[in-house]
């Protein structure tokens, strides 16, 4: 009995005699287990830092959050003011707002940007996915300072359309990086097999490829949106604050979660730091919902792809 | 639009093809008989595949592909300047190798998406579901499911509805690129048995690698070989039973028997 369970044990190579990592790397060499190690360690410093994040944005968070804190504005409150008064309502209203705005141009032009780069033969593609990228790189503050330079070059009043219009270019990107992932993976025989019918290529195009892409693009969009909602530089430099709600983008300030939380942790009082907080959560809670409809989106894609 | 298509003669003439510089086709000349099944043969590369896709204009897509000589669709080349190449896909209907029936659509949207994507209007949808299906011999299989995603049938179903999709166009020409070789022995059969049906309503052209499904589909033969660093071309044609018989050159006997490719 003894002397089988001896025989059995795969300890015969010298480095599986005493590592335990050795072990848990299958016994394939100390080069996997050290490999293996440093990645479940990484791993856990990045989930560390997560955790430790989620974690001072609710605790610090949590003492602003009420009902009336999602939906109040912020008229006659101080910095000061007791936190049973005043919300965020106008500034997710305001976010939702201008990210809708630069939504409405960025996503068709996204789109448009990735048809051309996946359906077109053209030469110029290769550029036009340069500059995308090179766009992807472009810091916002940048963006903010450009439109700051049109606003005064118009004489024109900050205001909510010019946020939007520094939110855009941000935007852009990355709607049409994952909009053009989005519609290469959709396999080229469809493509053939709608011609082969005698569809002209536009068909083709809108009957076919364009539903087959679907949920990718679905995520061009929501990954697009997450890109830009909690975006601080541009919109300080191109809108004024507002502590009402303000749906018109052509005049008056307009309030939104990013700037709402700069002003008042700006502020230093003990209720201004709470509400910043508080509203850090909210725009936190917001790009998780806008994550997990994309992943959940993904999840759908790929399950319909693996019955196929 | 009737639903008793009028089968049509095809012939090339003097078919060549470049990929770019390089020339893979040379002066291909065969007559497609009208509700006759002809089976192009040949081993990989030799572009057999090639040559089908020129046959309802598929082959223009792909980018630096170049074509000389001409198609004639009953005495008509398909490739003249005021032909549109929409219209002929809509006459010469193709089936591709793996099935690829649209996976957004159900099975009814996928027979009838012809209609759709080429903007022809047809009085009654659901005959014209019916006869296409049946037509392609899975009517059975699928007439309680219509509404589901094509994407649920089997591989050899899939290849059926393809089938019928193509059909629902009423076309006068069906073309086939290896239809069955994704497939298993049962669905080749049933797929086998509907080309002898189908035969009697239109002209068929089958691409196959394999030799017994030649000598059992078709009426006529095309043996097409590619020499090294020549462009490929056709050997030998003749009906099937001569080509596979009798062959009348060397190595078309050699093809047919095995001997190589």
């Amino acid at each position: 009995m003894e002397k089988v369970v001896a025989d059995r044990r795969p300890a015969k190579q010298p480095w599986n005699k005493s590592s335990k990592l050795a072990s848990f790397a299958g016994g394939r060499g100390i080069a996997d287990a050290t490999l293996i190690a440093l990645a479940v360690l990484l791993a856990a410093v990045v989930f560390g830092l997560l955790l430790s994040v989620l974690w001072s944005v609710i605790s610090a968070g949590a003492g602003a959050m009420s009902p009336q804190f999602l939906y109040q504005n912020n008229r006659y409150i101080s910095t000061t003011t007791s936190l049973e008064y005043g919300g965020v309502g106008h500034a997710i209203l305001g976010t939702l707002w201008l990210v809708l705005l630069a939504t409405l141009v960025a996503l068709p032009l996204g789109l448009a940007i990735a048809v051309y780069l996946t359906q077109s033969q053209s030469k110029l593609r290769n550029l036009v996915r340069s500059i995308t990228q090179a766009l992807a790189g472009l810091p916002s503050v940048v963006s903010g300072l450009f439109v700051l330079s049109i606003i005064s070059f118009l004489g024109a009043q900050k205001s909510g359309i010019f946020g939007a219009l520094a939110l855009f270019p941000l935007m852009l990107p990355t709607v049409a990086r994952v909009a053009e992932e989005a519609l290469r993976l959709v396999p080229a025989d469809l493509r053939l097999a709608a011609l082969g019918l005698g569809a002209p290529n536009y068909r083709a195009f809108f009957q076919v490829i364009l539903p087959a892409a679907k949920s990718g693009i679905i995520t061009a969009l929501l990954l697009g949106l997450a890109r830009v909602v909690g975006e601080t530089a541009p919109l300080i430099l191109t809108i004024q604050a507002n502590n009402g709600t303000n749906l018109n983008p052509f005049d008056g300030g307009v309030a939104t979660l990013p700037t709402y939380i700069y002003g008042f942790i700006s502020a230093g009082y003990a209720s201004s730091i709470t509400r910043a907080w508080g509203a850090s959560l909210v725009l936190l809670i917001l790009v998780g919902i806008l994550f997990i409809t994309a992943r959940l989106l993904t999840a759908d894609k790929k399950k319909k792809k693996a019955k196929k | 639009m009737t639903n008793s298509p009028v089968a049509a003669e095809l012939r090339s003439e003097d078919v060549s093809v470049w990929f770019g510089e390089r020339q893979v086709l040379k002066d291909v000349n065969l007559t497609f008989r009208a509700n006759r099944v002809t089976a192009l043969i040949g081993p990989s590369g030799c572009g057999k595949s090639t040559f089908l896709r020129t046959l309802n204009r598929m082959h223009e897509l792909i980018p630096s592909a170049g074509l000389a000589g001409s198609i004639l669709l009953d005495g008509k080349d398909i490739y003249d300047p005021s032909v549109n190449p929409v219209d002929v896909r809509m006459q010469i209907g193709m089936v591709f190798q793996k099935p690829n029936p649209f996976p957004t659509m159900s099975i009814r949207d996928n027979v009838l998406s012809g209609l759709k994507l080429s903007g022809l209007r047809v009085d009654n949808k659901d005959e014209l579901l019916e006869t296409s299906l049946k037509r392609a011999s899975i009517w059975n299989e699928v007439k309680d499911r219509l509404g589901e995603p094509a994407t649920a049938l089997s591989g050899g179903q899939q290849q059926r509805l393809c089938i019928a999709r193509s059909l629902a166009m009423n076309p006068k020409v069906l073309l086939m690129d290896e239809p069955c070789s994704a497939l298993d022995p049962g669905s080749t059969r049933r797929i086998e048995a509907t080309i002898e049906e189908l035969s009697e309503s239109m002209t068929i052209v089958i691409v196959t690698h394999n030799m017994q499904q030649a000598q059992r589909v078709s009426h006529e033969t095309a043996f097409f070989l590619a020499d090294e660093n020549t462009p490929g071309g056709v050997v030998e044609f003749g009906s099937t039973e001569q080509v596979f018989g009798q062959p009348i050159d060397e190595r078309t006997n050699d093809y047919v028997n095995g001997h190589f490719g």
